[in-house]
């Protein structure tokens, strides 16, 4: 079971550097969806253990939630979103893709360091998950900040809340059932928002590149 | 039973969405917002009525002591102000065909939500949940404050969004790690994540864990809350944002933030003994708040901007006190919650009659204001008095009582600094906003108030900020005193 859940982990690590060297807006929204099936298998395979031991269902349930939400639902909105709004390709990053992704393993050995100095993890299997996971959120905030496009932000922001969820799912077996849905409430209402507003954005600015909203300094 | 005020916010929102007629929604919405606030000020006089006891009220996932009672009834009691203000300001930008009759009906809907998620949060015992109820704050107001539409209020809503759900995430992430350290000391799952269960088992916590866990969540919360560096939505939030709207962020929805980071204070420092580690951040993250606020207090050229960074003083000031961890030094900083929550709500809803009368957000273009508007003018150079800290308003007694017991700790250095920006954030204030008061009126404006009930509200909220500094009743102190044992660790 560690081996299966170290190779889930390890792969939606590898997911996100996937993202930080996409070029294309599509293709974030594609490896988003890959990521969030890897994280709806890992959660299906902790829905088996708890179902085994005392038939509890609630892991299933957060499965088919990742699955209709994250892998179906919200990758078609974003899609739709971007057909939309953008009508030629352009550079979508700051710094080059090689740079990028150096910097993103940098991330993951900071991580290592940092989550390992941690008392409790001493010695437990689930260390090297836990480490993946955080690395997953710092490398999501570090996709956001070097981005230009709204649709970037928003998988970014996407890639963030996964990393979250990956945490308490490695580290926790999950939170109370009730809490985790209504983080999902949160996640879909906010995806919804900031959909919309890409909308509004475009039709204000005639483009979505955020960079173009810097009147408000100070 | 009294939880039956969460329910009247959910209840408004769902009629507003059948009702059509203007003059429907804006009674149907004071008449909720003050049916909310008597049921809180009831439970309050519950609260109160035990003499020295302190306060419990508990239902499943709902709990309330005498330090959320102090936050709730800040939020209904100004959510019922506002509310009345809202009317006239919404009449007036409709009318001058700012916005259409949707629209109007869409602020309230949203103006409710918003008031439904900041009780929620301030109304639960699971920190999983008060984080879904502060992250809801953040949904539910991104409309408010992107609400005219313009590029500006679009960029603001934008940076507001973005910002603070990706901090909010952080606090989440440090909720996991809470989660993790009572791995082991709590075994039923109805404990799960409570700060009550949390609090009672506190000293057995994984210290390492609970260290990560509190670094996380109040830099997470510290972004709602406006701690610099994570301040920058706030400014830009608040000055783009109709005026009852800032007002709302800046007297109720940053004190919900604080709140969850305050809950998590508690127990870090009964698991560690002491306020080193956790005191000390907060005091690091307090006094750079109020230098940064300072330095730009003193260039600002926009009265709305202005005073957002006076709101991250002030949330700076507050998370010092309490960062200080002593009795005296928790009870300031609750004070220093109330009155700047009146305060600055005063002040953000007098700009509001300020800007529908000159139309301009500029200071400079701004003169006579005392002339034009008697009401509006009056208070807000009084309240700005008031927020710089001046005597006899309660703004001063508390950041008076913060500077002792900061002296009092021995810490001469952070009290000297504290002391040398309170000084320079009054100079500030003064040099950039008086000249507004002075000066002929632009030919143009008409003298008179644009907004009758609102100046009336105006008028309460200035009765409350002068009472609140010139006599504490005892039920407050009591109150106080409770909710400073419950920051204290007293559970």
């Amino acid at each position: 079971m560690t081996t299966y859940m170290d190779i889930i982990s390890l792969l939606i690590l590898v997911s996100s550097f996937v993202l930080v060297a996409n070029k294309k807006q599509t293709s974030y929204i594609k490896t988003f969806r890959i990521q969030s099936f890897l994280i709806a298998l890992s959660m299906a395979a902790i829905g088996f253990r708890h179902f085994q031991q005392n038939g509890r269902i609630d892991a299933f349930i957060l499965c088919a939630l990742i699955i209709g939400l994250k892998v179906i639902y919200i990758p078609n909105l974003l899609n739709k979103t971007y057909d939309k709004v953008e009508h030629k390709v352009e550079k979508d990053f700051y710094l080059n893709i090689p740079i990028l992704t150096l910097l993103a393993c940098g991330i993951a050995v900071f991580v290592y360091f940092i989550v390992t100095g941690i008392g409790q993890f001493d010695n437990r299997d689930i260390t090297m998950q836990v480490v993946n996971m955080v690395s997953v959120v710092l490398i999501g905030i570090f996709f956001m900040i070097t981005r230009k496009k709204a649709i970037g932000q928003i998988v970014g922001f996407l890639v963030v809340e996964n990393g979250i969820f990956g945490t308490a799912m490695f580290a926790a077996e999950g939170m109370p059932l009730i809490v985790d849905i209504g983080i999902f409430i949160d996640l879909l209402t906010g995806v919804l928002i900031m959909g919309l507003m890409v909308f509004r954005i475009n039709d204000k600015f005639d483009s979505i590149n955020t960079n173009k909203l810097k009147k408000l300094k100070g | 039973m009294k939880f039956i005020y969460l329910a009247v916010p959910v209840v408004i929102v769902i009629l507003l969405l059948f009702i059509k007629k203007r003059k429907f929604i804006y009674e149907l919405g004071i008449s909720a917002s003050l049916l909310e606030m008597l049921i809180t000020l009831s439970i309050t006089a519950d609260a109160v009525s035990g003499g020295q006891a302190s306060f419990k009220m508990s239902l499943g996932i709902f709990y309330l002591d005498s330090f959320s009672i102090i936050v709730l009834d800040i939020i209904t009691i100004l959510g019922f102000l506002i509310h009345i203000f809202s009317v006239g300001y919404m009449e007036r930008d409709c009318k001058s065909g700012k916005i259409d009759e949707k629209q109007v009906r869409l602020f309230f809907i949203l103006l409710n939500a918003f008031i439904f998620t900041m009780i929620l949060s301030v109304s639960v015992k699971n920190m999983g949940i008060m984080w879904v109820a502060i992250e809801a704050t953040t949904l539910a107001s991104v409309f408010l404050v992107g609400f005219y539409n313009k590029r500006e209020s679009l960029e603001a809503a934008w940076k507001y969004i973005i910002i603070c759900s990706v901090g909010i995430a952080m606090a989440f992430l440090g909720i996991v790690f809470l989660h993790l350290s009572s791995t082991g000391v709590l075994t039923h799952e109805h404990q799960f994540l409570n700060f009550t269960d949390l609090t009672v088992n506190a000293a057995n916590l994984d210290s390492s864990m609970l260290k990560f866990a509190f670094m996380f969540i109040l830099v997470g919360f510290g972004t709602k809350v406006g701690f610099a560096p994570l301040h920058t939505w706030l400014p830009a939030a608040h000055s783009q944002a109709p005026s009852p709207v800032s007002a709302m962020l800046s007297g109720v929805l940053l004190n919900s933030a604080m709140y969850g980071i305050i809950r998590t204070f508690t127990i870090v420092n009964i698991n560690l003994g002491n306020s080193v580690f956790a005191g000390r951040l907060m005091i690091f993250f307090g006094i750079f708040s109020i230098a940064i606020a300072a330095i730009v207090i003193l260039t600002q050229r926009e009265y709305k901007s202005l005073l957002a960074y006076s709101s991250i003083e002030h949330m700076g000031i507050i998370a010092l006190a309490v960062g200080i961890f002593t009795p005296a030094s928790v009870f300031a900083g609750l004070m220093h919650i109330i009155n700047h929550s009146f305060t600055k709500s005063m002040l953000f809803l007098s700009t509001g009659s300020i800007l529908q009368k000159y139309h301009t957000a500029k200071i400079s273009r701004i003169k006579g204001i005392l002339k034009t508007m008697p009401v509006s003018g009056t208070v807000f150079i009084l309240g700005l008095l008031a927020i710089a800290g001046t005597p006899p308003f309660g703004i001063f007694a508390c950041e008076w009582n913060v500077l002792l017991s900061i002296f009092n700790e021995h810490h001469f250095v952070t009290g000297s600094i504290a002391a040398v920006l309170f000084a320079v954030i009054f100079a500030g204030i003064v040099h950039c906003l008086f000249s507004m008061f002075y000066g002929e009126t632009p030919e143009t404006i008409e003298p008179g108030e644009p907004n009758k009930s609102g100046a009336v509200v105006l008028i309460v909220l200035f009765v409350i900020v002068l009472a609140a500094g010139l006599y504490m009743p005892d039920f407050l102190f009591n109150l106080l005193s409770n909710a400073s044992d419950v920051i204290m660790g007293e559970i």
